[in-house]
Protein backbone atom coordinates (compact mmCIF):
# COMPACT_ATOMS: atom_id res chain seq x y z
CA UNK A 1 0.00 0.00 0.00
CA UNK A 2 1.68 3.12 -0.92
CA UNK A 3 1.90 6.30 1.36
CA UNK A 4 -0.98 8.56 -0.54
CA UNK A 5 -3.98 5.68 0.32
CA UNK A 6 -2.52 5.65 3.87
CA UNK A 7 -3.13 9.41 4.53
CA UNK A 8 -6.47 11.35 4.66
CA UNK A 9 -5.77 15.44 4.46
CA UNK A 10 -6.42 16.97 0.87
CA UNK A 11 -3.16 19.37 1.46
CA UNK A 12 0.25 16.98 -0.10
CA UNK A 13 2.90 19.75 0.11
CA UNK A 14 4.85 17.19 -2.49
CA UNK A 15 2.30 16.75 -4.86
CA UNK A 16 1.86 20.66 -5.05
CA UNK A 17 5.63 20.89 -5.63
CA UNK A 18 5.88 18.49 -8.18
CA UNK A 19 2.85 19.90 -10.02
CA UNK A 20 4.20 23.45 -9.75
CA UNK A 21 7.29 22.21 -11.12
CA UNK A 22 6.02 20.49 -14.07
CA UNK A 23 4.39 23.46 -15.48
CA UNK A 24 7.83 25.30 -14.81
CA UNK A 25 9.33 22.76 -16.66
CA UNK A 26 6.90 22.82 -19.06
CA UNK A 27 7.32 26.75 -19.76
CA UNK A 28 11.10 26.26 -20.16
CA UNK A 29 10.26 23.47 -23.06
CA UNK A 30 8.18 25.65 -24.70
CA UNK A 31 9.78 28.69 -26.40
CA UNK A 32 6.69 29.73 -28.05
CA UNK A 33 5.72 31.18 -24.93
CA UNK A 34 8.55 33.27 -24.23
CA UNK A 35 8.56 34.05 -28.63
CA UNK A 36 4.67 35.33 -27.41
CA UNK A 37 5.55 37.11 -24.69
CA UNK A 38 8.24 38.96 -26.86
CA UNK A 39 5.79 39.69 -29.14
CA UNK A 40 2.82 41.28 -27.53
CA UNK A 41 5.69 43.34 -25.52
CA UNK A 42 6.62 44.69 -28.76
CA UNK A 43 3.65 45.38 -30.75
CA UNK A 44 1.78 47.13 -27.28
CA UNK A 45 4.25 48.33 -25.43
CA UNK A 46 7.03 49.23 -28.66
CA UNK A 47 4.96 49.76 -31.67
CA UNK A 48 1.50 51.48 -30.15
CA UNK A 49 3.15 52.75 -26.93
CA UNK A 50 5.77 55.09 -28.94
CA UNK A 51 3.17 54.82 -32.50
CA UNK A 52 0.54 56.22 -30.52
CA UNK A 53 2.29 58.11 -27.83
CA UNK A 54 3.82 60.31 -30.35
CA UNK A 55 0.07 61.85 -31.02
CA UNK A 56 -1.06 61.47 -27.20
CA UNK A 57 1.94 62.59 -25.77
CA UNK A 58 1.54 62.34 -22.23
CA UNK A 59 -1.23 61.01 -20.07
CA UNK A 60 -1.53 62.42 -16.80
CA UNK A 61 1.95 63.32 -17.33
CA UNK A 62 2.88 60.14 -18.07
CA UNK A 63 4.43 59.00 -21.41
CA UNK A 64 1.75 56.72 -23.00
CA UNK A 65 4.51 53.67 -23.13
CA UNK A 66 4.80 54.05 -19.44
CA UNK A 67 1.20 54.67 -19.41
CA UNK A 68 0.54 50.91 -20.88
CA UNK A 69 3.03 49.35 -19.55
CA UNK A 70 1.15 48.07 -17.07
CA UNK A 71 -1.09 47.29 -18.91
CA UNK A 72 0.75 45.15 -21.27
CA UNK A 73 2.20 42.98 -18.15
CA UNK A 74 -1.36 42.70 -17.77
CA UNK A 75 -1.75 40.92 -20.68
CA UNK A 76 1.27 39.05 -20.82
CA UNK A 77 -0.31 37.33 -17.50
CA UNK A 78 -4.04 37.17 -18.56
CA UNK A 79 -2.54 35.15 -21.70
CA UNK A 80 -0.43 32.93 -19.40
CA UNK A 81 -2.57 31.94 -17.02
CA UNK A 82 -5.26 31.17 -20.04
CA UNK A 83 -2.58 29.47 -21.94
CA UNK A 84 -1.76 27.30 -18.74
CA UNK A 85 -5.34 26.42 -18.13
CA UNK A 86 -6.05 25.48 -21.91
CA UNK A 87 -2.96 22.84 -21.18
CA UNK A 88 -5.75 21.12 -18.78
CA UNK A 89 -8.29 20.47 -21.82
CA UNK A 90 -5.50 18.33 -23.74
CA UNK A 91 -4.31 16.78 -20.87
CA UNK A 92 -7.77 15.60 -19.90
CA UNK A 93 -8.28 13.86 -23.15
CA UNK A 94 -4.44 12.53 -24.55
CA UNK A 95 -2.06 13.39 -21.40
CA UNK A 96 -1.14 13.30 -18.20
CA UNK A 97 -4.17 14.07 -16.55
CA UNK A 98 -5.88 10.76 -17.19
CA UNK A 99 -3.22 9.11 -15.24
CA UNK A 100 -3.32 11.84 -12.47
CA UNK A 101 -7.47 11.15 -12.46
CA UNK A 102 -6.53 7.19 -11.32
CA UNK A 103 -3.85 7.79 -8.64
CA UNK A 104 -4.98 8.52 -5.28
CA UNK A 105 -3.75 11.89 -5.13
CA UNK A 106 -6.18 14.26 -4.09
CA UNK A 107 -7.14 16.93 -6.54
CA UNK A 108 -7.36 19.73 -4.13
CA UNK A 109 -3.52 19.06 -4.30
CA UNK A 110 -3.23 18.30 -7.86
CA UNK A 111 -4.91 21.51 -8.69
CA UNK A 112 -3.25 23.76 -6.44
CA UNK A 113 0.12 22.23 -7.68
CA UNK A 114 -0.97 23.28 -11.29
CA UNK A 115 -2.83 26.76 -9.95
CA UNK A 116 0.64 28.06 -8.38
CA UNK A 117 2.80 26.82 -11.16
CA UNK A 118 0.28 28.47 -13.99
CA UNK A 119 0.57 31.96 -11.49
CA UNK A 120 4.61 31.58 -11.60
CA UNK A 121 4.96 31.29 -15.29
CA UNK A 122 2.36 34.13 -15.71
CA UNK A 123 4.25 36.06 -13.34
CA UNK A 124 7.40 35.59 -15.15
CA UNK A 125 5.89 36.50 -18.44
CA UNK A 126 4.18 39.51 -16.97
CA UNK A 127 8.04 40.41 -16.36
CA UNK A 128 9.02 40.50 -20.50
CA UNK A 129 7.87 43.87 -20.49
CA UNK A 130 9.11 45.06 -17.10
CA UNK A 131 12.71 44.39 -18.56
CA UNK A 132 11.81 46.91 -21.53
CA UNK A 133 11.11 49.66 -18.46
CA UNK A 134 14.36 51.66 -18.87
CA UNK A 135 14.06 52.13 -22.81
CA UNK A 136 10.55 53.86 -22.15
CA UNK A 137 12.01 56.09 -19.27
CA UNK A 138 11.15 54.06 -16.37
CA UNK A 139 14.12 53.28 -13.35
CA UNK A 140 12.00 50.90 -11.05
CA UNK A 141 13.72 49.98 -7.64
CA UNK A 142 13.65 46.85 -6.33
CA UNK A 143 11.18 48.27 -3.84
CA UNK A 144 9.14 49.04 -6.72
CA UNK A 145 9.61 45.77 -7.50
CA UNK A 146 8.85 43.16 -5.50
CA UNK A 147 5.31 44.72 -4.65
CA UNK A 148 4.21 44.84 -8.25
CA UNK A 149 5.63 41.45 -8.54
CA UNK A 150 3.06 39.91 -5.44
CA UNK A 151 0.31 41.56 -7.38
CA UNK A 152 1.63 40.16 -10.68
CA UNK A 153 1.21 37.14 -8.81
CA UNK A 154 -2.01 37.09 -7.42
CA UNK A 155 -3.63 37.96 -10.73
CA UNK A 156 -2.27 34.83 -11.96
CA UNK A 157 -3.60 32.96 -9.40
CA UNK A 158 -6.96 34.30 -10.41
CA UNK A 159 -6.78 33.97 -13.61
CA UNK A 160 -4.86 30.50 -13.73
CA UNK A 161 -7.61 29.84 -11.44
CA UNK A 162 -10.68 31.19 -13.35
CA UNK A 163 -8.63 29.45 -16.92
CA UNK A 164 -8.84 25.76 -15.09
CA UNK A 165 -12.75 26.24 -13.92
CA UNK A 166 -13.39 26.82 -17.58
CA UNK A 167 -11.37 24.31 -18.59
CA UNK A 168 -12.59 21.90 -16.14
CA UNK A 169 -15.63 21.69 -18.29
CA UNK A 170 -14.59 22.47 -21.83
CA UNK A 171 -13.95 19.10 -23.89
CA UNK A 172 -12.40 20.61 -26.88
CA UNK A 173 -9.30 23.12 -27.59
CA UNK A 174 -11.75 25.15 -30.28
CA UNK A 175 -14.55 25.79 -27.66
CA UNK A 176 -12.03 26.66 -24.89
CA UNK A 177 -10.24 29.10 -27.64
CA UNK A 178 -13.84 30.83 -28.43
CA UNK A 179 -14.50 31.07 -24.54
CA UNK A 180 -10.48 32.48 -24.06
CA UNK A 181 -11.26 34.76 -26.43
CA UNK A 182 -14.14 36.19 -25.39
CA UNK A 183 -12.56 36.32 -21.85
CA UNK A 184 -9.46 38.25 -22.40
CA UNK A 185 -10.13 40.50 -25.29
CA UNK A 186 -13.20 41.96 -22.41
CA UNK A 187 -11.26 41.62 -19.41
CA UNK A 188 -7.99 43.71 -21.07
CA UNK A 189 -10.31 46.02 -22.82
CA UNK A 190 -12.02 47.22 -19.58
CA UNK A 191 -9.33 47.01 -17.42
CA UNK A 192 -8.38 51.18 -18.21
CA UNK A 193 -5.20 49.15 -19.51
CA UNK A 194 -5.03 51.35 -22.79
CA UNK A 195 -6.99 54.59 -22.09
CA UNK A 196 -7.73 56.33 -18.45
CA UNK A 197 -10.75 56.48 -16.77
CA UNK A 198 -10.63 60.14 -16.51
CA UNK A 199 -7.68 62.78 -17.16
CA UNK A 200 -5.58 65.06 -19.29
CA UNK A 201 -4.39 63.47 -22.44
CA UNK A 202 -2.20 65.62 -24.65
CA UNK A 203 -0.21 67.85 -22.29
CA UNK A 204 2.54 69.14 -23.81
CA UNK A 205 5.76 69.74 -21.83
CA UNK A 206 5.23 68.14 -18.16
CA UNK A 207 7.81 65.18 -19.18
CA UNK A 208 10.54 67.63 -20.61
CA UNK A 209 10.70 68.84 -16.56
CA UNK A 210 13.77 66.88 -14.71
CA UNK A 211 12.07 63.48 -12.85
CA UNK A 212 12.56 65.49 -9.50
CA UNK A 213 10.31 68.87 -10.45
CA UNK A 214 7.89 66.21 -12.02
CA UNK A 215 7.88 63.97 -8.69
CA UNK A 216 7.49 67.28 -7.00
CA UNK A 217 4.56 68.14 -8.74
CA UNK A 218 2.80 64.99 -8.95
CA UNK A 219 2.94 65.23 -5.05
CA UNK A 220 0.93 68.77 -5.10
CA UNK A 221 -1.61 66.61 -7.78
CA UNK A 222 -0.22 68.29 -10.72
CA UNK A 223 -0.03 65.85 -13.47
CA UNK A 224 0.22 68.14 -17.29
CA UNK A 225 1.48 71.71 -17.93
CA UNK A 226 1.11 73.47 -21.28
CA UNK A 227 -1.84 72.31 -23.85
CA UNK A 228 -3.85 69.12 -23.77
CA UNK A 229 -7.43 68.23 -23.05
CA UNK A 230 -9.80 66.45 -20.45
CA UNK A 231 -10.97 63.07 -21.33
CA UNK A 232 -13.61 61.17 -18.98
CA UNK A 233 -15.39 58.00 -20.25
CA UNK A 234 -18.98 57.72 -20.45
CA UNK A 235 -20.76 56.66 -17.06
CA UNK A 236 -21.79 53.00 -18.58
CA UNK A 237 -18.01 52.43 -19.99
CA UNK A 238 -17.00 53.41 -16.48
CA UNK A 239 -19.43 51.61 -14.31
CA UNK A 240 -18.01 48.28 -16.77
CA UNK A 241 -14.40 49.31 -15.75
CA UNK A 242 -15.12 49.51 -12.28
CA UNK A 243 -17.16 46.03 -12.82
CA UNK A 244 -14.10 44.22 -14.29
CA UNK A 245 -11.70 42.97 -11.63
CA UNK A 246 -8.62 43.31 -13.68
CA UNK A 247 -9.08 46.81 -13.24
CA UNK A 248 -8.17 46.93 -9.55
CA UNK A 249 -5.23 44.79 -9.80
CA UNK A 250 -4.15 46.53 -13.02
CA UNK A 251 -4.45 49.76 -10.96
CA UNK A 252 -2.71 48.70 -8.05
CA UNK A 253 0.10 47.85 -10.28
CA UNK A 254 0.10 51.24 -12.15
CA UNK A 255 0.89 52.05 -8.67
CA UNK A 256 3.53 50.04 -8.02
CA UNK A 257 5.10 50.24 -11.03
CA UNK A 258 4.65 54.34 -12.22
CA UNK A 259 3.16 55.84 -9.09
CA UNK A 260 0.16 56.74 -10.51
CA UNK A 261 -3.85 55.10 -9.83
CA UNK A 262 -7.55 55.89 -10.55
CA UNK A 263 -9.38 53.59 -8.83
CA UNK A 264 -9.44 53.13 -4.73
CA UNK A 265 -6.04 51.63 -3.54
CA UNK A 266 -8.12 49.83 -0.73
CA UNK A 267 -10.23 48.09 -3.42
CA UNK A 268 -7.22 46.46 -5.46
CA UNK A 269 -5.59 45.37 -2.08
CA UNK A 270 -8.64 44.03 -1.38
CA UNK A 271 -9.11 42.41 -4.79
CA UNK A 272 -5.47 41.07 -4.68
CA UNK A 273 -5.86 39.33 -1.36
CA UNK A 274 -9.47 38.01 -1.81
CA UNK A 275 -9.18 37.02 -5.31
CA UNK A 276 -7.03 34.62 -5.54
CA UNK A 277 -8.08 32.49 -2.57
CA UNK A 278 -11.53 32.41 -4.11
CA UNK A 279 -10.70 31.36 -7.55
CA UNK A 280 -8.51 28.42 -5.99
CA UNK A 281 -11.17 27.21 -4.09
CA UNK A 282 -13.95 27.34 -6.91
CA UNK A 283 -10.99 25.76 -9.22
CA UNK A 284 -10.06 23.13 -6.76
CA UNK A 285 -13.29 21.94 -6.73
CA UNK A 286 -14.25 21.98 -10.68
CA UNK A 287 -11.15 20.11 -10.87
CA UNK A 288 -12.22 17.42 -8.46
CA UNK A 289 -15.35 17.18 -10.13
CA UNK A 290 -13.45 16.07 -13.74
CA UNK A 291 -13.58 12.55 -11.88
CA UNK A 292 -16.71 12.50 -11.94
CA UNK A 293 -17.66 13.69 -15.11
CA UNK A 294 -15.34 12.12 -17.26
CA UNK A 295 -16.61 9.89 -19.80
CA UNK A 296 -14.30 7.64 -22.55
CA UNK A 297 -13.97 8.56 -25.62
CA UNK A 298 -16.56 8.02 -27.75
CA UNK A 299 -15.26 5.65 -30.26
CA UNK A 300 -13.54 3.53 -27.72
CA UNK A 301 -17.41 3.20 -25.66
CA UNK B 1 -11.02 -12.56 -1.14
CA UNK B 2 -11.40 -12.36 -5.09
CA UNK B 3 -9.01 -9.13 -6.49
CA UNK B 4 -12.58 -8.05 -8.51
CA UNK B 5 -15.92 -8.75 -7.21
CA UNK B 6 -18.19 -6.49 -9.79
CA UNK B 7 -21.81 -7.08 -9.00
CA UNK B 8 -24.21 -5.54 -12.02
CA UNK B 9 -22.17 -2.74 -12.94
CA UNK B 10 -23.99 0.06 -15.36
CA UNK B 11 -23.82 3.38 -16.99
CA UNK B 12 -25.17 5.07 -19.26
CA UNK B 13 -23.72 8.39 -21.69
CA UNK B 14 -27.24 10.58 -22.22
CA UNK B 15 -29.18 7.63 -24.27
CA UNK B 16 -26.46 5.57 -25.00
CA UNK B 17 -26.24 2.47 -22.95
CA UNK B 18 -22.30 1.88 -22.80
CA UNK B 19 -22.64 -0.80 -20.63
CA UNK B 20 -25.89 -2.40 -19.50
CA UNK B 21 -25.20 -4.90 -16.62
CA UNK B 22 -21.60 -6.46 -15.82
CA UNK B 23 -21.67 -9.00 -13.03
CA UNK B 24 -18.21 -11.16 -12.21
CA UNK B 25 -15.33 -11.87 -10.35
CA UNK B 26 -11.96 -12.48 -10.61
CA UNK B 27 -9.53 -14.08 -8.04
CA UNK B 28 -6.27 -13.07 -7.04
CA UNK B 29 -3.15 -13.50 -9.47
CA UNK B 30 -5.71 -14.77 -12.21
CA UNK B 31 -4.96 -13.16 -15.64
CA UNK B 32 -8.74 -12.24 -17.65
CA UNK B 33 -9.05 -10.63 -20.72
CA UNK B 34 -12.42 -9.03 -21.74
CA UNK B 35 -12.54 -9.21 -25.44
CA UNK B 36 -15.55 -7.82 -27.30
CA UNK B 37 -15.89 -5.64 -30.47
CA UNK B 38 -15.22 -1.62 -30.57
CA UNK B 39 -18.18 -0.20 -28.72
CA UNK B 40 -18.71 -3.39 -26.73
CA UNK B 41 -18.47 -1.15 -23.65
CA UNK B 42 -15.14 -2.25 -22.38
CA UNK B 43 -13.45 1.01 -21.62
CA UNK B 44 -16.32 2.11 -19.87
CA UNK B 45 -16.44 -0.62 -17.73
CA UNK B 46 -12.60 -0.18 -16.79
CA UNK B 47 -13.53 3.48 -16.08
CA UNK B 48 -15.81 2.34 -13.87
CA UNK B 49 -13.72 -0.04 -12.66
CA UNK B 50 -10.51 2.40 -12.30
CA UNK B 51 -13.46 4.75 -10.58
CA UNK B 52 -13.08 7.62 -13.81
CA UNK B 53 -16.41 7.31 -14.21
CA UNK B 54 -19.05 7.20 -11.69
CA UNK B 55 -21.53 3.97 -12.18
CA UNK B 56 -25.28 4.60 -12.86
CA UNK B 57 -26.21 1.18 -10.74
CA UNK B 58 -24.28 -1.52 -9.30
CA UNK B 59 -21.03 -1.59 -6.93
CA UNK B 60 -17.36 -3.27 -8.23
CA UNK B 61 -14.96 -4.08 -5.29
CA UNK B 62 -11.45 -3.99 -5.91
CA UNK B 63 -9.05 -5.43 -3.30
CA UNK B 64 -12.02 -5.67 -0.97
CA UNK B 65 -12.33 -1.74 -1.71
CA UNK B 66 -16.07 -0.35 -3.12
CA UNK B 67 -15.71 2.14 -6.28
CA UNK B 68 -18.26 3.83 -5.36
CA UNK B 69 -17.24 4.44 -1.39
CA UNK B 70 -13.61 3.67 -1.30
CA UNK B 71 -12.53 5.36 -4.43
CA UNK B 72 -8.84 6.53 -3.11
CA UNK B 73 -8.12 3.30 -1.59
CA UNK B 74 -9.28 1.68 -5.07
CA UNK B 75 -7.05 4.20 -7.09
CA UNK B 76 -4.22 2.69 -4.57
CA UNK B 77 -4.74 -0.59 -5.50
CA UNK B 78 -4.55 -0.83 -9.18
CA UNK B 79 -1.85 0.32 -12.04
CA UNK B 80 -3.72 1.28 -15.30
CA UNK B 81 -2.35 1.72 -18.84
CA UNK B 82 -4.63 3.31 -20.93
CA UNK B 83 -5.78 2.84 -24.80
CA UNK B 84 -4.10 6.05 -25.97
CA UNK B 85 -0.55 7.15 -25.01
CA UNK B 86 -1.47 8.91 -21.08
CA UNK B 87 2.22 10.53 -21.08
CA UNK B 88 3.21 14.38 -21.08
CA UNK B 89 5.33 14.52 -24.10
CA UNK B 90 7.12 17.73 -23.15
CA UNK B 91 8.73 15.92 -20.13
CA UNK B 92 11.21 13.17 -20.39
CA UNK B 93 10.48 9.42 -19.01
CA UNK B 94 12.21 9.70 -15.95
CA UNK B 95 10.03 13.25 -15.42
CA UNK B 96 7.16 11.55 -15.95
CA UNK B 97 7.90 8.82 -13.36
CA UNK B 98 8.69 11.75 -11.15
CA UNK B 99 5.66 12.87 -11.16
CA UNK B 100 3.81 9.37 -11.01
CA UNK B 101 5.98 8.53 -7.88
CA UNK B 102 4.69 11.92 -6.31
CA UNK B 103 1.39 11.02 -7.67
CA UNK B 104 1.10 8.18 -5.30
CA UNK B 105 3.25 8.88 -2.16
CA UNK B 106 6.57 7.82 -2.66
CA UNK B 107 9.16 9.33 -0.62
CA UNK B 108 12.24 10.64 -2.42
CA UNK B 109 14.84 8.03 -1.56
CA UNK B 110 12.21 5.44 -2.06
CA UNK B 111 10.75 7.40 -5.57
CA UNK B 112 14.42 7.28 -7.02
CA UNK B 113 14.79 3.74 -6.42
CA UNK B 114 11.75 2.91 -8.59
CA UNK B 115 12.27 5.18 -11.22
CA UNK B 116 15.77 3.66 -11.61
CA UNK B 117 14.19 0.15 -11.12
CA UNK B 118 11.09 0.73 -13.73
CA UNK B 119 13.60 2.69 -16.52
CA UNK B 120 15.85 -0.38 -16.42
CA UNK B 121 12.95 -2.61 -16.67
CA UNK B 122 11.58 -1.16 -19.76
CA UNK B 123 14.48 -0.90 -21.11
CA UNK B 124 14.76 2.90 -21.01
CA UNK B 125 18.26 3.55 -19.91
CA UNK B 126 19.55 5.23 -23.24
CA UNK B 127 16.40 7.18 -23.99
CA UNK B 128 15.31 8.13 -20.01
CA UNK B 129 16.27 11.56 -20.40
CA UNK B 130 14.42 12.26 -23.86
CA UNK B 131 11.19 13.98 -24.09
CA UNK B 132 8.50 10.95 -24.11
CA UNK B 133 7.16 12.57 -27.52
CA UNK B 134 10.67 11.92 -29.14
CA UNK B 135 10.20 7.92 -28.09
CA UNK B 136 9.05 5.37 -30.23
CA UNK B 137 5.28 3.87 -29.64
CA UNK B 138 6.94 0.86 -27.92
CA UNK B 139 9.17 2.92 -25.82
CA UNK B 140 5.72 4.76 -25.02
CA UNK B 141 3.96 1.79 -24.08
CA UNK B 142 6.88 -0.27 -22.28
CA UNK B 143 7.48 3.46 -20.26
CA UNK B 144 3.61 3.38 -19.21
CA UNK B 145 3.37 -0.30 -18.45
CA UNK B 146 6.71 0.25 -16.13
CA UNK B 147 5.16 3.26 -14.80
CA UNK B 148 1.82 1.50 -13.83
CA UNK B 149 4.21 -1.17 -12.05
CA UNK B 150 5.76 1.81 -10.01
CA UNK B 151 3.72 2.03 -7.01
CA UNK B 152 3.49 -1.74 -6.87
CA UNK B 153 -0.44 -1.94 -7.59
CA UNK B 154 -2.07 -5.67 -7.04
CA UNK B 155 -4.17 -4.96 -10.02
CA UNK B 156 -2.90 -3.72 -13.02
CA UNK B 157 -5.24 -3.05 -15.72
CA UNK B 158 -4.36 -2.80 -19.45
CA UNK B 159 -7.15 -0.87 -22.17
CA UNK B 160 -5.90 -2.43 -25.57
CA UNK B 161 -2.20 -2.05 -24.56
CA UNK B 162 -0.66 -3.15 -27.60
CA UNK B 163 -3.58 -0.81 -29.90
CA UNK B 164 -1.09 0.77 -32.70
CA UNK B 165 2.20 -0.86 -32.00
CA UNK B 166 4.17 -2.63 -34.86
CA UNK B 167 4.72 -6.64 -34.86
CA UNK B 168 7.75 -6.34 -32.57
CA UNK B 169 6.51 -3.98 -30.42
CA UNK B 170 3.33 -6.05 -29.77
CA UNK B 171 5.43 -9.08 -28.93
CA UNK B 172 8.04 -7.84 -26.95
CA UNK B 173 5.09 -5.86 -24.79
CA UNK B 174 3.15 -9.35 -24.73
CA UNK B 175 6.47 -11.00 -23.20
CA UNK B 176 6.24 -8.46 -20.46
CA UNK B 177 2.70 -8.84 -19.65
CA UNK B 178 3.35 -12.85 -19.63
CA UNK B 179 6.33 -11.92 -17.11
CA UNK B 180 3.94 -10.47 -14.90
CA UNK B 181 1.06 -13.39 -15.30
CA UNK B 182 4.06 -15.39 -14.25
CA UNK B 183 4.75 -13.25 -10.97
CA UNK B 184 1.68 -13.44 -9.44
CA UNK B 185 0.81 -9.96 -10.51
CA UNK B 186 -3.69 -9.98 -11.20
CA UNK B 187 -3.75 -9.05 -14.66
CA UNK B 188 -6.88 -7.48 -15.95
CA UNK B 189 -7.25 -6.60 -20.01
CA UNK B 190 -9.19 -5.71 -22.76
CA UNK B 191 -8.87 -6.79 -26.04
CA UNK B 192 -10.54 -7.02 -29.97
CA UNK B 193 -7.37 -9.03 -30.79
CA UNK B 194 -8.39 -12.84 -30.99
CA UNK B 195 -4.87 -13.79 -31.17
CA UNK B 196 -4.54 -11.86 -27.87
CA UNK B 197 -7.38 -13.30 -26.47
CA UNK B 198 -6.33 -16.61 -27.09
CA UNK B 199 -2.89 -15.49 -24.82
CA UNK B 200 -5.27 -14.86 -21.90
CA UNK B 201 -5.49 -17.75 -19.08
CA UNK B 202 -9.13 -16.84 -19.24
CA UNK B 203 -11.66 -14.43 -21.18
CA UNK B 204 -14.97 -12.64 -20.78
CA UNK B 205 -16.62 -11.95 -23.93
CA UNK B 206 -18.38 -8.25 -23.56
CA UNK B 207 -21.27 -7.58 -25.96
CA UNK B 208 -23.48 -4.91 -26.27
CA UNK B 209 -22.74 -3.59 -22.76
CA UNK B 210 -23.30 -7.27 -21.05
CA UNK B 211 -20.63 -10.19 -19.88
CA UNK B 212 -22.54 -12.72 -22.69
CA UNK B 213 -19.48 -15.38 -21.81
CA UNK B 214 -16.52 -16.65 -20.18
CA UNK B 215 -14.04 -19.08 -19.85
CA UNK B 216 -11.19 -20.34 -21.53
CA UNK B 217 -9.93 -19.99 -24.86
CA UNK B 218 -10.23 -23.73 -25.16
CA UNK B 219 -13.27 -23.81 -23.51
CA UNK B 220 -15.06 -21.13 -25.16
CA UNK B 221 -13.99 -22.27 -28.60
CA UNK B 222 -15.65 -25.87 -27.14
CA UNK B 223 -19.01 -24.81 -25.86
CA UNK B 224 -19.66 -22.64 -28.86
CA UNK B 225 -18.87 -24.81 -32.11
CA UNK B 226 -15.83 -26.11 -31.74
CA UNK B 227 -14.10 -24.04 -34.67
CA UNK B 228 -11.54 -21.79 -32.61
CA UNK B 229 -12.24 -19.01 -30.18
CA UNK B 230 -12.82 -16.22 -33.43
CA UNK B 231 -16.04 -18.76 -34.79
CA UNK B 232 -17.13 -18.60 -31.18
CA UNK B 233 -17.01 -14.90 -30.68
CA UNK B 234 -18.82 -14.56 -33.78
CA UNK B 235 -21.29 -16.67 -32.33
CA UNK B 236 -21.67 -14.69 -29.20
CA UNK B 237 -21.32 -11.31 -30.31
CA UNK B 238 -24.13 -9.43 -32.49
CA UNK B 239 -23.03 -9.18 -35.81
CA UNK B 240 -21.52 -5.66 -36.81
CA UNK B 241 -21.77 -3.64 -39.57
CA UNK B 242 -18.79 -5.40 -41.07
CA UNK B 243 -20.22 -8.96 -40.83
CA UNK B 244 -23.62 -7.77 -42.67
CA UNK B 245 -22.11 -5.21 -45.71
CA UNK B 246 -22.03 -6.43 -49.09
CA UNK B 247 -18.87 -6.91 -50.48
CA UNK B 248 -17.14 -3.80 -51.55
CA UNK B 249 -16.83 -4.83 -55.26
CA UNK B 250 -20.54 -6.80 -55.11
CA UNK B 251 -21.80 -7.46 -58.93
CA UNK B 252 -24.82 -5.31 -58.34
CA UNK B 253 -22.52 -2.48 -57.62
CA UNK B 254 -19.87 -3.40 -60.05
CA UNK B 255 -21.81 -0.41 -62.81
CA UNK B 256 -22.41 1.75 -60.47
CA UNK B 257 -18.48 2.03 -59.32
CA UNK B 258 -17.59 1.95 -62.84
CA UNK B 259 -19.64 5.04 -63.77
CA UNK B 260 -18.38 6.47 -60.97
CA UNK B 261 -15.03 6.03 -61.74
CA UNK B 262 -15.16 7.42 -65.14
Amino acid sequence: MTALSRDRGPLRPRIIWIMCWRELLRYRRDRSLIFGALSRTVLWLVILGFGLGATLREIEGYSYAQYILPGVVTLNILFASLQSAMALVWDRGTGLMRAMLVSPAPMFSVALGKILGGALVAMIQGSIPIAFAPLIGLELSPSDLLPALLVMFAMGVTFTGMGVILASRTRTFEGFGGISNGVIQPLYFLSGAIFPLKGIIGGVGFLDLPETLRAELRDRGLYAIGGGWVVELPDWLRILVQCNPVSYFLDLLRFNLIGFNQLPLGLGLATTLILPVVSVLLATRAMAGIRRIEAPPARSR
Amino acid sequence: MNIIECDDLGRSFGPTVAVRSVSFSMARGAFLGLLGRNGAGKTTLLHMLTTLVAPDHGDARIDGASVRSEPKAVRAAIGMVFQDTALDGQLTARENLTIHAALHGLRRREAAAEIARSIAWADLEEAADRPTRALSGGMRRRLELARALMHRPRLIILDEPTLGLDTQGRRDLWRRIAGLRESGLSVLMTTHNIAEAEACCEIGVIDQGRLVARGSPAELSRRHGGMGLEEAFLRLTTPGPRDTALPLHAPTDEGRIRRIAR
